[in-house]
């Protein structure tokens, strides 16, 4: 914790500290469903140590499931974020089937516990006791309509629910708090790199340094729009010399990925300044490296849950122009931290901005680098998430600590 | 000599609750404040402070209406409620209320917000907690003054108009009640909340309280 001090907020070290006091030697468990690859895993990885260091027993499981189950589950992430997809009735017993199979063998017993996402939510028939919260990461604002209903028969069963943005709330007749995610500032991900590291770091993915790098850091998901990407970077091009670099680790509960990964490596082909980098797990140098060498970074999601690569670029003093859509837009004030897009054209236009305003891009970075510092560190995530459980426990609007 | 009550510095954070209540008209977003709760009204609108005005408006209704609605003139008549004006949440509600309702008189049909732009109310849930700080004298007050973090200074100005009600705040009630010094409790007093972030506000308590230091060190007090 006393790392934290001078990065982040005093307020947020200061309720965490009292609210340690207060749920010091309880249990609090998190369970998800891959323990590499994307942003859950990731802050997961995180949070642990530091909720440890609070003096609360905090454990980390991740449920098990073959390729079957993990196909089941991205077609129920993807009908989530509006995509028409069919789940049968055989495909939600085997969900349910495989979340039983993993109660038998997970340890549930826990004073708080916190569910990731749709994939472990079926856990919550089998609680013994405790608050059992449900932390939605996607943006559920549009979903197929069937598909959340089913999933929401095990939601409401919680004893509350967190969303990352107001507008994915349902109406789930249980307390829905609205949490953001967030970044460590202190990982490998994110922490200071000296200009030495990041240039061996460029020579070694064979990045050159020698012109204005423009890059998007993302899973291959058509969700992230990669085409999209490429294509506002061919309108640039025009008028400015400049790389795309693309850059993504998988993630083992993605099995879309290889194919996305395919069609962008297509649409790139002819291109030797298009970079399209699969970078291994726990790339997460590599990952600084980039986002510290990058000119201008990119986020054109075209749906996100919250995007949390924005804020990892912010947090490194860059002009980011990310998709109008999710969690991207409470990181980008438009104008002020970044710009927020709607199109290839769009992302274009603002890339030729930054890449012909330096000084703006500059003053735009420092901005968004003290939005992250105030709103998006892990310090304020885990305080939150502490605060859902004590509210829980101790009704009320006010509460004195 | 009776001894002085210290002052205590204390901050808050809240976290959001959705009320499950959304709006996507100017209609929807009237009825939806004449039937939230007191708590999302304050969310809305006192709380907005604590953004540091980032924004050109001075509350969320204002902000919708301006960015989303591209009412403009509505988000400047919304802009202009300050909502330390009021005594109770309910009288802010109304005024709001009214002028909506004025609005959509000369204007009967505006825009509505395009999908995903919605209004969406939400209610906080605050912690309180002690920052470990606390003041003897007016001196060791300004020294916590300078460095104590935006959110005490948010929560002893601004939310104690509402905890405490007629203008006061954890401040100048300290002063006046505390330290017996009337003056600079008025001067604090007269500062207007509505018209500054909270670094704004630190800056100008700072200074009173400096002034007052300074006066008391040349009159040998």
């Amino acid at each position: 914790m006393k790392r934290y001090a001078g990065i982040a907020p005093q307020r947020d070290l200061l309720l965490l500290k009292r609210l340690g006091e207060r749920l010091k030697g309880r249990s609090f468990l998190h369970i998800n469903s891959t323990r590499a690859g994307g942003g859950v895993a990731e802050i997961l990885q995180r949070m642990m140590p530091i909720l440890q260091e609070l003096g609360i027993d905090a454990r980390w499981e991740v449920i098990e499931g073959d390729e079957r189950f993990f196909d089941i589950t991205k077609k129920i992430h993807n009908a989530l974020q509006g995509n028409p997809e069919e789940i049968t009735e055989e495909m939600w017993n085997y969900h349910f089937e495989v979340n039983r199979r993993n109660a038998e063998r997970l340890n549930l017993d826990a004073d708080a516990v916190l569910i990731h996402d749709p994939q472990p939510a079926p856990l919550v028939e089998f609680r013994k006791r405790g608050k059992w919260i449900w932390r939605c990461h996607i943006d559920v604002s549009k979903p197929r309509k069937e598909v959340c209903d089913y999933l929401m028969r095990y939601c409401r069963k919680y004893d509350s629910a967190i969303f990352s943005v107001s507008k994915f709330a349902k109406t789930m007749g249980i307390p829905e708090f609205i949490i953001p995610p967030s970044i460590d500032p202190l990982s490998d991900k994110n922490r200071d790199m000296s200009e030495s590291a990041i240039r061996e770091t460029l020579d070694k993915l064979g990045i050159p340094a020698d012109r204005p790098m423009l890059l998007q850091v993302s899973r291959f998901d058509r969700f992230k729009d990669p085409i999209g990407v490429i294509k506002a970077y061919r309108m640039v091009k025009k008028y400015n010399d400049c790389i795309l670099v693309l850059a993504g680790s998988p993630a083992t509960d993605d099995p879309e990925g290889e194919e996305v990964l395919k069609e962008v490596q297509e649409y790139a082909a002819d291109d030797p300044d298009i970079r399209i980098l699969l970078l291994p797990l726990f790339s997460d140098r590599d990952i600084n490296a980039l986002q510290r060498a990058a000119t201008v970074v990119l986020q054109k999601s075209l749906k996100e849950g919250f995007g949390l690569t924005v804020s990892e670029a912010m947090w490194k003093g860059k002009p980011v122009i990310g998709g109008a859509i999710g969690g991207i837009p409470l990181q980008i004030v438009h104008g002020v931290t970044g710009f927020l897009v709607h199109s290839s054209e769009g992302t274009a236009f603002r890339i030729r901005q930054f890449l012909n305003n330096p000084e703006m891009a500059r003053r735009m970075g420092e901005k968004g680098r003290e939005h992250v510092r105030g709103n998006f560190l892990i310090t304020r995530q885990i305080r939150d998430y502490l605060t859902v459980w004590y509210c829980l426990e101790n009704k009320g609007t006010l509460i004195e600590l | 000599m009776e001894e002085i009550r210290p002052f205590e510095f204390k901050e808050c954070v809240s976290i959001i609750k959705s009320t499950g209540k959304s709006a996507k008209s100017l209609r929807g977003l009237r009825d939806m404040i004449a039937s939230v709760s007191g708590d999302s009204i304050f969310h809305h609108t006192y709380q907005y402070f604590l953004k540091g005005h980032a924004l050109e408006y001075t509350n969320d209704f204002a902000h919708w209406a301006g960015e989303s609605l591209e009412e403009r003139a509505l988000c400047e008549r919304l802009s202009n409620i300050d909502p330390y004006d009021f005594k109770e949440i309910d009288d802010l509600r109304s005024e709001l209320l009214r002028v909506i309702d004025e609005y959509i008189e000369n204007f009967p049909e505006p825009r509505e917000a395009v999908e995903g732009d919605e209004f969406y109310f939400n209610e906080p849930v605050t912690l309180v907690f002690p920052v470990g700080t606390r003041a003897r004298n007016l001196a060791e007050f300004l020294t916590a003054a300078k460095y104590i973090d935006q959110g005490s200074f948010y929560f002893h100005f601004y939310e104690a108009r509402v905890r405490l009600g007629g203008g006061v705040d954890d401040f100048s009630k300290w002063f006046e009640d505390a330290l017996g010094r009337k003056k600079l409790a008025e001067k604090i007093r007269a500062i207007d909340p509505f018209m500054h972030s909270v670094e704004g506000i630190r800056e100008h308590m700072v200074k009173a309280v400096e002034e007052e230091v300074r006066t008391d060190m040349e009159s040998g007090l």
